[in-house]
């Protein structure tokens, strides 16, 4: 047997994300789950745990590929300016 | 409920209070930092359900929880000799817990269907804490068995915890009253022939032997009588406690 | 990597933690980054799994059954971060096996007050509150660390550690209610522990001079924590009728800041060096238990044992 990690994800209440909260590390699964409720369950702070082993983990931080370099306000809330437009409508509306 | 479920109170209070002391010593100094805090959790459930059992003594006498935990003689107190041993090594606390647990799961079950109310309702809850004790005992009973280093320390400490395992069995003061009254839904004979079972079932499953040895004669633990490992410990325990009397701390 | 866009990354680097940027385990780092972190880090790890031996000497000691549960609560929190920083350091690149046999050998450090003997039940008192107050400043100074999982696991371990004051605190003031014995108990170990204590944020090294604050590891100057330190804890302190036995510690209203006698600054590197009252008999109960139990490592977790 070998130590192995496994990061750990908490959720804190029924229906609530899982945030990962940390690691631990352990020589088997059945070891992992125990030092994970110890870790971050001890004092009842935690709904479910969520264990999974550190290699079954997979990154991924390109700037280029999650922070595009031009622009996409047409899919965010505050690329659309209506009030002028609104008003020019309420306001033909009202003329009628 | 009268005066006479005090002498099972105590056993059961007693057992755990010794015990959760035992294996908080290895706080700070586990072979291994996770099974540290692993221990430490176990040995505080264990204290917490004594002084669950302590309350329950005193809404019958009235005595203090602090003053039964701390103020009694060795002598007062009615744990089995198993938990007043010293922690010796990782084997012999995990030979102990395993002999230990299997017996307290044994006994809390069958006091589930007690008809002293506060006693099963309280059962109740402290099986639900057990549960994670005996899921961590027998993982360390897996790991420990299957290594060739480890096995024969296992198997040392198993024959070393044996005979002191079945004080655990001794019979209650005043057992015959409480059985009658359905306090104690089963007699001793017949729960230690439960965990006679279960033990050798555990141990064969993982190739281990069931120990042979003898217990000792009674009057054991439950009688009052003590191994010469309690005083010391007993001294130690209550040595704050004593230095003023009635204090508060 | 050549060495000029070594230089320029590292540069980018550290323009980046000084301005509040933040680090990922599986990002790259600067060596020297890496190895302060890791050395503080360590050091931290080092003073929790220490810090639970003085306390330990009590634990079969405590008085009520609330204080031990208490009490082995704590420990056992001690034990539990020592853990997550241990493994913070091990992502760092040091194994855990490594760090321990350097703390052991001496090769590594850990906090000055673990250093100290424990005579009373108040001790664990004192410890719990003022030890525990003076820790918790340190560790809130870390908790927007340019080392970002070292952040996250401190906002853990402050949120955790928040009952240990109130636990000491709890325990010195029912003490100080209590006997004249009671009270006198609490005032020998306040004596023993106010040196320690002063000495505890470390000498007054500039902020301008402080690595660890240029690169974003921590917020604050070792000063700055300890005026914080008396400001909130000598009130407290003098209220329960405690006296603190320093003759010049006082408020200066003008300046806004406490005067106090010189912290004794060679005890200080005495005693962290390994030469403390307690020093060698910790480290030798920590490396015995450490060998009977290597067994155990051994046959479970398969790692080589030193």
């Amino acid at each position: 047997m070998e130590k192995k990690v496994y990061e750990v994800f908490r959720q804190e209440r029924d229906g609530k994300p899982f945030v990962h909260s940390g690691n631990v590390e352990a020589p088997d699964d059945a070891l992992a789950l125990q030092y994970a409720r110890e870790m971050f369950g001890r004092r009842g702070e935690s709904f479910r745990l969520w264990v999974v082993l550190r290699d079954a983990v997979l990154e991924l931080s390109d700037r280029d590929l999650l922070s595009p370099a031009l622009d996409r306000s047409f899919r965010t809330v505050q690329g659309y300016r209506l009030r002028d437009k609104l008003a020019a409508a309420q306001g033909r509306e009202a003329g009628t | 409920m009268s005066e006479s479920a005090v002498p099972l109170l105590l056993s059961l209070a007693d057992d755990e209070l010794v015990l959760g002391y035992r294996d908080s010593e290895w706080t700070g100094i586990a072979p291994m930092l996770e099974e540290d805090v692993a221990t430490s959790s176990i040995s505080q459930d264990e204290i917490g359900h004594a002084k669950a059992l302590y309350e329950i003594v005193r809404e019958i006498t009235g005595a203090g929880v602090d003053d039964l935990a701390y103020g009694r003689e060795p002598r007062e107190y009615r744990c089995c000799w198993l938990v007043e041993r010293p922690r010796h090594d990782w084997a012999f606390t995990i030979a102990r817990r395993f002999l230990y647990e299997t017996a307290d799961d044994v006994r809390t079950e069958a006091l589930v269907a007690s008809s002293f109310e506060p006693l099963a309702g309280l059962m109740r809850k402290v099986r639900r804490e057990e549960k994670y004790h005996l899921m961590h005992v027998s993982a360390w009973l897996d790991r420990l068995s299957e290594s060739g280093e480890a096995r024969p320390r296992l198997e040392s400490a198993l024959a070393l915890a044996w005979p002191d395992a079945l004080t655990f069995w001794e019979e209650i003061e005043g057992e015959d009253e409480f059985l009658a009254g359905g306090c104690l839904p089963a007699p001793s004979p017949e729960l230690r022939r439960r965990w006679l079972e279960r033990v050798e079932r555990e141990l064969a499953a993982r190739g281990l032997d069931m120990p042979r040895a003898a217990g000792p004669e009674p009057p054991t633990g439950r009688g009052g009588a003590r191994t010469g490992d309690f005083e010391p410990f007993w001294l130690e325990m209550t040595e704050t406690y004593r230095l003023e009397p009635g204090a508060t701390w | 990597m050549t060495v000029s866009s070594l230089e320029s990354r590292t540069r980018e680097f550290f323009e980046r933690v000084s301005n509040g940027g933040k680090v990922e385990m599986t990002d790259w780092m600067p060596d020297d980054y890496r190895r302060e972190v890791l050395k503080f880090i360590e050091m931290h790890a080092n003073s929790e799994i220490m810090g639970a031996l003085p306390e330990r000497e009590w634990i079969n000691r405590a008085p009520t059954i609330h204080r031990k549960l208490a009490l082995t609560a704590k420990i056992q929190d001690e034990v539990g971060h020592s853990q997550l920083l241990y493994r913070l350091a091990e992502d760092l690149g040091k194994s855990r096996e490594q760090m321990f046999t350097d703390l052991l050998d001496g090769r590594t450090k850990f906090h000055n007050v673990f250093h100290y003997p424990t005579y009373t039940w108040a001790d664990a008192g004192i410890i719990a509150w003022l030890v525990d107050a003076a820790a918790i400043l340190s560790q809130k100074a870390l908790l927007d660390c340019s080392y970002a999982p070292y952040a996250r696991t401190m906002a853990k371990i402050c949120w955790e550690e928040s009952f240990h004051i109130k636990h000491g605190y709890d325990i010195v003031v029912t003490m100080m209610n209590g006997t004249d014995r009671q009270r006198e108990m609490v005032q020998d170990a306040l004596n023993r522990w106010w040196g320690p204590l002063m000495q505890f944020h470390g000498p007054r090294t500039p902020r301008e001079t402080d690595k660890d604050i240029a690169w974003g590891i921590k917020a604050r100057a070792n000063e700055e924590l300890r005026q914080e330190f008396l400001s909130l804890y000598v009130p407290r302190i003098r209220e329960l009728g405690l006296t603190i036995p320093d003759p010049n510690l006082r408020y200066d209203e003008e300046r806004g800041v406490w005067e106090y006698t010189e912290p004794d600054w060679n005890e200080l590197r005495s005693v962290v060096t390994g030469h403390g009252p307690r020093s060698q008999e910790r480290l030798g109960f920590r490396r015995m238990s450490y060998e009977q139990e290597a067994w155990v490592r051994r046959a479970v977790m398969g790692r080589p044992v030193v």
